[in-house]
């Protein structure tokens, strides 16, 4: 396949940067509590096969409206070149991940790529998906999302695992969102690689003045995930409310690290995760509320709240805030803890077994959740999903 | 008569390495409702848990039979399954579990193959209806914000549709207001019958007018100091348990060691 000119000089440059950036130590802050050897180390002249991922969508059963345009990234990349010259890899890059970014950028061929016109609003959600075919070394799957302004989207992305999933197999993915004046996103990533993927999630989501973003994050499956979720609220009025679900079993480790970044005023960001895990499953949650001297007026909620099925399951919670201005209201809580003992007798004087009645529970737990996607069809599809996670574990 | 439908025997129960329940011994047959009194914290919730398999409670010494299988292996869950029901003094709130969901799930734990997930919905709504519920309960998480009285309703709604052997009724009358008190009396009368046995928990005799008990017992301090009929109450009622604390006080000084 031949890439664009400009293509090429960004993977250049992106090859340069991640030989020169030092592979992660666990005395960097960002890698204080996931193992930066647990991370395959791959060399940037690698080849990704062009079949390590299969990409695809089911669309409404109405036409999409004209203009719209939904494809796989490699067909992006020749038909739309202007698209993709202004958009791909433009959303900026975590700190933290800088290396696993570059390394990104050298190497993704495959994903997604979803541009929605100035004033067009989609009613029906898009669902879209990335499958795992290759059962070893790595893939790159990549998540370009354009919606316009004053334009309305749903799209539900699924990450799905390979048939035989039980080589290694390290995921280093990017999504790129791009939220102009005024538009509106509901973004839902439901994570279920299998059991033996490592992964690096970097997600970007920019958001002009008045967008509104509704951000939700399933973390089902693989086997190690380090995850970059930041909110560059960079337009006045501008609102984005941040859901997270994680369950974890077996030896499962999550790190996700959240950004909401104020930096205009009167914007909005509320951010729920919660999660649970069992087995010796562990999950390191860290969140950063920023917000710029430009950002007055602004409010910004972060809540975290975990809880532990077994004596082996750990998890840690780190708030951190950084307010630059003076004229904001902000909250953060934590919570991490076992299932209440009471609750859990209440429900086995019922007849439950234990096993049930703790899976009652963390439905419940997740519920608060689950109440604030707005379309019933879609919060009922979710909720099953996780409960089939929870009984089928281990 | 037949074998008992509850049969404790010496019973001595331990709550954090304490010893709560010294010695009790107690008879439930089959239809008959025993009513438990005795002042606070003399342990009749220490008994109710117990029975229920709670696993803080421990039993150090005594047997509890029900239907004259011996219970104490058995995890709280079996217990329930084989028709042992507690309505809770202080019921807990789950969070994001609706009241519908949880019933339906109880029910088919307790009921297995024979639940009719069909009939559910309308055999919900005709129980919440004869307990004076309104119908939005249903879709309300379980006591989350529940009223003292809307948690006490919610018991007896629970047991309505799980349909015990025995059902341990732990101060199901406090918190509710007369016209309650009326409707929950109410409730639970319709479900006696000649295969339910009764432990009633109560402060007052007042329910007891409208529950008529078999047996009276008073509890003080762990050990049952009196058993009699339904009269036994309304002297409570006058005079209160200090002949009782005394009778123990003596008891004390005329036995050291
Ligand atoms: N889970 C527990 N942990 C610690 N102490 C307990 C526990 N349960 C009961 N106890 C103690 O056991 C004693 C008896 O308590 P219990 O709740 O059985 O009394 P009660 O007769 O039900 O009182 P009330 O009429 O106030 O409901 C009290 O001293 C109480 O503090
Ligand atoms: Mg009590």
């Amino acid at each position: 396949m031949s890439l664009p000119d400009h293509l090429k000089q960004l993977r250049r440059n992106a090859r340069e940067r991640y030989e020169s950036l030092p592979w992660p130590t666990k005395t960097d802050e960002e890698w204080r509590r996931t193992d930066p050897s647990l991370i395959p180390s791959i060399p940037a002249d690698w080849e990704p096969t062009s079949s390590g991922l299969k990409a695809g969508w089911d669309l409404p059963t109405q036409d999409l409206p004209s203009g719209v345009i939904l494809t796989d990234l490699e067909t992006a990349v020749q038909q739309f070149p202007e698209l993709i010259e202004e958009y791909l890899f433009q959303s900026g890059t975590p700190e933290g991940l800088a290396k696993f970014v570059a390394l990104h950028q050298a190497l993704a061929t495959q994903g997604l790529f979803c541009y929605i016109p100035d004033g067009v609003k989609v009613e029906l959600p898009i669902k879209t998906w990335v499958e795992m075919v290759q059962s070893d070394g790595a893939v790159f799957p990549h998540l370009l999302l354009i919606v316009g302004q004053g334009s309305e989207l749903t799209l539900i992305d699924e990450r799905r695992p390979a048939a035989d999933g039980t080589t290694p197999v390290l995921s280093d993915e990017m999504a790129e969102i791009f939220l102009k004046k005024g538009a509106t996103l509901r973004y839902v990533h439901l994570q279920r690689w299998g059991p033996s993927v490592t992964e690096l999630f970097i997600q970007r989501a920019l958001l002009e003045q008045d967008a509104q973003l509704l951000n939700i994050t399933i973390g089902l499956g693989g086997r190690l995930t380090k995850a970059e979720i930041e909110t560059v609220l960079s337009g006045s009025g501008a609102r984005s409310e941040l859901l997270g679900i994680l369950f974890g079993s077996g030896r499962q480790h999550f790190d996700f690290r959240t950004l909401q970044d104020h930096r205009a005023q009167r914007t909005f960001s509320d951010l729920l995760y919660k999660g649970a895990l069992t087995d010796d499953a562990e999950s390191i949650y860290a969140g950063l509320i920023r917000i710029t001297k430009q950002a007055q007026k602004s409010d910004a909620y972060q809540a975290n709240r975990t809880v532990l099925l077994s004596d082996g399951a750990k998890a840690d919670s780190i708030p951190m805030l950084e307010i630059e201005a003076d004229d904001v209201r902000c909250t953060h809580g934590v919570a991490v803890g076992p299932v209440d003992e009471e609750q859990l007798f209440y429900l086995m004087s019922r007849g439950l077994p234990h096993l049930e009645a703790e899976q009652l529970i963390v439905e419940g737990f997740f519920d608060q959740v689950f109440k604030r996607i707005p379309m019933e069809a879609l919060r009922e599809q979710l909720a099953a999903e996780v409960r089939h996670r929870l009984i089928h574990h281990g | 008569m037949g074998t008992p439908l509850l049969e404790i025997t010496g019973l001595h129960v331990l709550v954090e390495g304490k010893e709560i329940l010294k010695g009790i011994s107690l008879s439930v047959e089959k239809g008959q409702v025993h009513a438990l009194m005795g002042p606070n914290g003399s342990g009749k919730s220490t008994l109710s848990n117990t029975l229920m398999g709670h696993p803080k409670y421990q039993v150090t010494q005594g047997k509890i039979l029900f239907q004259g299988e011996d219970l104490t292996a058995l995890k709280t869950d079996a217990r329930a399954r084989g028709g042992i029901f507690l309505a809770f003094q202080y019921p807990t709130a789950i969070q994001g579990v609706s009241v519908a969901n949880f019933i339906r799930t109880a029910m088919k734990a307790r009921f297995g193959e024979k639940f009719q997930p069909k009939e559910f919905r309308k055999e919900l709504k005709a129980a919440m209806a004869s307990l004076g519920v309104d119908e939005s309960f249903a879709t309300r998480y379980v006591n989350d914000g529940f009223s003292g009285g809307e948690k006490k309703r919610h018991e007896i709604l629970q047991m309505a549709m799980l349909k015990p052997l025995l059902a341990i009724l732990d101060e199901t009358d406090s918190g509710l207001d007369i016209d309650a008190l009326r409707t929950v009396s109410e409730g639970i009368n319709r479900l006696r019958g000649p295969s339910l046995g009764i432990l009633l928990i109560t402060h007052y005799q007042r329910l007891l007018n409208y529950i008529e008990p078999d047996v009276v017992h008073v509890l003080v301090d762990g050990r049952i100091v009196r058993s009699g009929g339904k009269e036994l109450a309304l002297e409570l009622e006058a005079k209160g348990y200090a002949p009782y604390e005394t009778a123990k006080t003596e008891q004390k000084e005329t036995v050291p060691q």
